[in-house]
């Protein structure tokens, strides 16, 4: 795996130990909301979730910055165990999830994974890219493993 | 993947939209992560009462890298929160932060005291600061009489009136 050059800091950083309990209730947050008010409505939040909360990384991805994703892909994967592959090229990043922590837990804690679970990633990911010149497909390949290409639309 | 390490910004963006909807769409919404929280949490109550209390917020004090100092006696234990990491991520946020961000905690805590018969006192103090104080108590005309000195008060769904 190519190493992503840290040049510019990311907004969030953390530190410390990880609390993967919260995977936990972001799968019981996700059927709640679907439940009660709906798929469209969960898909909004998680989109505020990209655009707002993530406003730095929206930021630079439409200035063209696409490497800060990378760079907060590796940072996050790395910290909660993560089995994945990131493969830079000229004009497009490859992330191979091969082993999601966030799925596993849920999976090990619950035993039932909500078939929503994914849309966190999908509808994050097309926020981030909202008004840029760039996309991400975000392709579910199984139980656990997921493929997301950001590259320039067509 | 939201990150871990992001889940309270998540919540928070969750927080926002159910307070548009209502209170009591905020409180099914905190019964909901209670009876998710009784899977971690209600048998090691049941058991071991507040030393399985204390045992709880000593792993969730290093697992979630808070500030807090515990303090267990016979007949109450206390949570003194110096430096709550889960409000701190929402004030650090790009994310405007929901204003009432800090009653989720009472939200989830309380309705599981009820159902193990602990009496609880949850002082935010203030929302803006990420610090709070906690007292749990078997006998509840100790924490009636906590209350007293709290200085914002926290309640949660199904906490009796005769508390307030």
């Amino acid at each position: 795996m190519n190493k992503i050059q840290n040049d510019d800091k990311l907004r969030y950083q953390d530190k410390g130990n990880v609390h993967m309990d919260f995977h936990g209730a972001t799968n019981t947050t996700i059927e709640f909301i679907i439940k009660k008010y709906g798929l469209n409505v969960m898909n909004d939040i998680f989109m505020k979730v990209g655009k707002n909360v993530y406003k730095d990384i929206h930021e630079k991805i439409k200035e063209g910055n696409i490497q800060v994703l990378a760079q907060h892909w590796q940072y996050f994967f790395d910290r909660e165990g993560a089995e994945y592959n990131i493969d830079v090229q000229d004009s497009k990043i490859v992330l191979t999830v091969l082993r999601c922590p966030a799925y596993e837990h849920v999976k090990k804690i619950s035993g039932e994974v909500s078939p929503n679970f994914c849309d966190q990633t999908i509808k994050t990911n097309e926020a981030l890219c909202e008004g840029s010149d760039f996309i991400i497909d975000t392709e579910i390949l199984g139980e656990a493993t997921c493929r997301q290409i950001i590259r320039k639309r067509t | 993947m939201i990150p871990s390490d992001h889940f309270t910004r998540f919540y928070n963006e969750v927080f926002k939209f159910l307070e548009k909807q209502g209170e009591e769409d905020l409180k099914l919404y905190w019964l909901e992560i209670s009876k998710n929280q009784e899977k971690h949490t209600l048998e090691l109550f049941k058991n071991k009462g507040l030393k399985g209390m204390y045992e709880y917020w000593d792993h969730i004090r290093l697992e979630e890298n808070c500030d807090l100092d515990l303090t267990l006696e016979e007949d109450k234990l206390e949570l003194k929160m110096n430096v709550c990491p889960s409000l701190s991520k929402v004030l650090d946020n790009d994310a405007e932060p929901m204003k009432r961000y800090c009653d989720h905690c009472a939200g989830w805590i309380g309705p599981i005291m009820d159902k193990v018969g602990y009496h609880m006192v949850y002082d935010v103090i203030d929302r803006n600061k990420p610090q709070c104080i906690v007292k749990i108590f078997k006998k509840k005309a100790d924490a009636l009489k906590a209350e007293k000195d709290a200085k914002l008060l926290m309640g949660w769904p199904g906490k009796e009136t005769d508390n307030n």
